[in-house]
């Protein structure tokens, strides 16, 4: 069972990962790497994998990896990979303003259909951070930019003239809520939550909201 | 090797290959990820009705006892209940149509729905039909097309010979909020429920983009038959297109007039049949019990080893008990 799977993974390394939400005020200079760990609603229950590298850049950044998966009976059939950097941009006083720009390649496939997507995701963070804890508000734009979808024998046979192939336009979301998080030591304990609409302002996806709780190892 | 002659090499031959390795198509192009509807395709079986263009096709005499077949959805279509014509045979006129913005069935725009707008096409298609004022009609209306059925039954007793309500999903608001409830369940850890929240970010549509959103209720279709669901549904059933924007439409109105097509139908005299399948867990024996109290006089049988979809699925089951109830009439 992949549920199963997960939530041994879970215990298997929660005492070692670690969350991709950036505190930059605890993060030493000596600590290069940070290895992040999520679980939450995002688009469905999901679990988030993420790898960071601060480079020596005056301008201080992250060049980030991540790997997420929806739970369910059949592994790794819905994922989403990102690869991207986030800077802080702005730091006046304990105040902090952070911006992420990720590439976004993710996959679905049920009874119905396989999509695969090729994306990106822009998002900005501010708030106000201690070396201990921090609050932030972020805001973000969450692009499918273009879809290959290949229709299941089912859907073929229901409707023959179906075209598989590349879509585009596909779809588009933005997400806006707070983030918070607690230092203790090599560890952050971070929260993220708030809610979603599609492009247009005028609908939501069926979950319309977000809630991911994680951890971040700094090492 | 000169750079600059290379670079172009290199440009041109991903212009080449990108022409016919990666043609995009437009997720809004009729036809390209649903079927074309009969005001898109002239070639389909249609009639122009209440400001409408329905899709729908007739089998036998039209001169003999009409059987209207009300799809379910609201939003689906009646591709699966087309098991239902053979009672043409039975010298039976069998009336298809798929519902305002269902199927194959003209689009409207959101705003446009009403339950009486839906109500007044059904009123449309029996007044098209019919050919002489004392020409029966029955109403066999399955899950959505059964609350359907009542509700025109409630406004009309008098125009209606019979009906047949296979696991009409509630006949008032509360009753329909409760089934939905039960057989929408949302477990965070299933596939099929992970299957519907993370299609999401693939695709998203605006209410105007209907073939987008159809497509999309189409690859989500399979949360309904999906392993251990309440409904006890076997497998994918066929179907054209799924009205996604009818679909949220009426859901929204439903809620909102607080419906109730009840009040009525102690006026109602006729025998009404209700059909139950074992398997649905949501539905039983006990909630038939109570939709056929709402008739004064009413039959109650229970469908073997199948589902909600018994139309489709077990329709050698349910011929015989729709044929005897029909001809008792």
């Amino acid at each position: 069972m992949k549920s199963n799977f997960y939530i041994s993974l879970i215990f298997l390394i929660a005492t070692n990962s670690f969350s991709q939400n950036i505190n930059w005020r605890s993060l030493k200079n000596e600590q290069k790497h940070i290895i992040s760990l999520n679980i939450g609603l995002l688009y469905g229950t999901t679990i988030d994998l993420g790898y960071g590298h601060k480079l020596n850049t005056k301008l201080p950044m992250i060049l980030n990896a991540e790997f997420s998966t929806s739970f369910g009976d059949t592994a790794l059939d819905d994922f989403k990979t990102k690869i991207g950097a986030q800077a802080e941009v702005l730091k006046i006083g304990g105040f902090s303003t952070t911006l992420k720009a990720y590439g976004v390649f993710r996959r679905f496939e049920n009874d119905n259909a396989q999509l695969l997507n090729f994306g990106s995701e822009l998002s900005a963070v501010s708030g106000y951070y201690k070396s201990k804890w921090y609050v932030a508000g972020e805001f973000g734009f969450d692009k499918a930019i273009v879809t290959h979808i290949k229709h299941s024998d089912v859907l073929k046979n229901y409707y023959p003239g179906i075209k598989s192939g590349w879509y585009i336009p596909t779809a588009g979301n933005f997400f806006y809520g707070v983030q918070s998080g607690f230092s203790l030591g090599r560890n952050d304990l971070n929260l993220r939550a708030g809610t979603m609409a599609t492009q247009d302002f005028k609908s939501t996806p069926t979950l319309p909201f977000y809630f991911q709780i994680g951890i971040n190892r700094k090492i | 090797m000169k750079l600059k002659p290379f670079l172009l090499k290199v440009t041109f031959l991903l212009l080449v290959t990108s022409q016919f390795s990666c043609t995009e198509i437009d997720s809004n192009e009729p036809g390209a990820l649903v079927p074309k509807t009969v005001d898109q395709d002239a070639t389909l079986p249609s009639i122009s009705v209440n400001g409408t263009m329905l899709h729908s096709e007739t089998f036998g005499n039209p001169s003999n006892s009409m059987v209207v077949f009300l799809h379910g959805g609201p939003g689906a279509d009646y591709r699966s209940g087309l098991n239902v014509k053979q009672l043409a045979d039975n010298g039976y006129f069998v009336v298809f149509y798929d519902q305002r913005g269902a199927g194959l069935s003209k689009r409207h725009d959101k705003n446009s729905y009403s339950l009486q707008l839906i109500l007044d096409d059904l009123n449309a298609v029996i007044e098209h039909y019919k050919t002489a004022p004392n020409q029966k009609v029955f109403l066999f209306g399955h899950s959505w097309g059964g609350m359907l059925a009542t509700a025109f039954i409630n406004k009309n007793p008098n125009k209606i010979t019979g009906a047949i309500l296979a696991e009409a999903g509630g006949l008032k608001w509360g009753e329909t909020k409760e089934y939905l409830e039960k057989t929408k369940k949302i477990e965070l850890f299933s596939e099929a429920t992970n299957d519907v929240l993370y299609l999401d970010q693939f695709l998203t549509g605006t209410k105007k983009q209907h073939e987008v959103l159809d497509y999309k209720s189409a690859i989500q279709s399979s949360f309904s038959y999906a392993g251990g669901n309440v409904e006890g549904i076997e497998a994918s059933s066929p179907f054209w297109r799924y009205g996604a924007v009818s679909l949220i439409s009426l859901t929204e109105v439903a809620e909102k007039d607080n419906f109730d097509f009840t009040t009525n139908l102690n006026q109602f005299q006729k025998k009404v049949l209700i059909l139950f399948s074992e398997n649905n867990k949501a539905f039983g024996s006990s909630y038939a019990q109570k939709q056929a109290n709402y008739f004064p006089v009413h039959q109650i049988i229970r469908i073997d080893d199948t589902g909600h979809e018994m139309i489709y699925f077990k329709w050698n089951s349910v011929y015989p008990k729709v044929l005897t109830y029909l001809n008792s009439l």
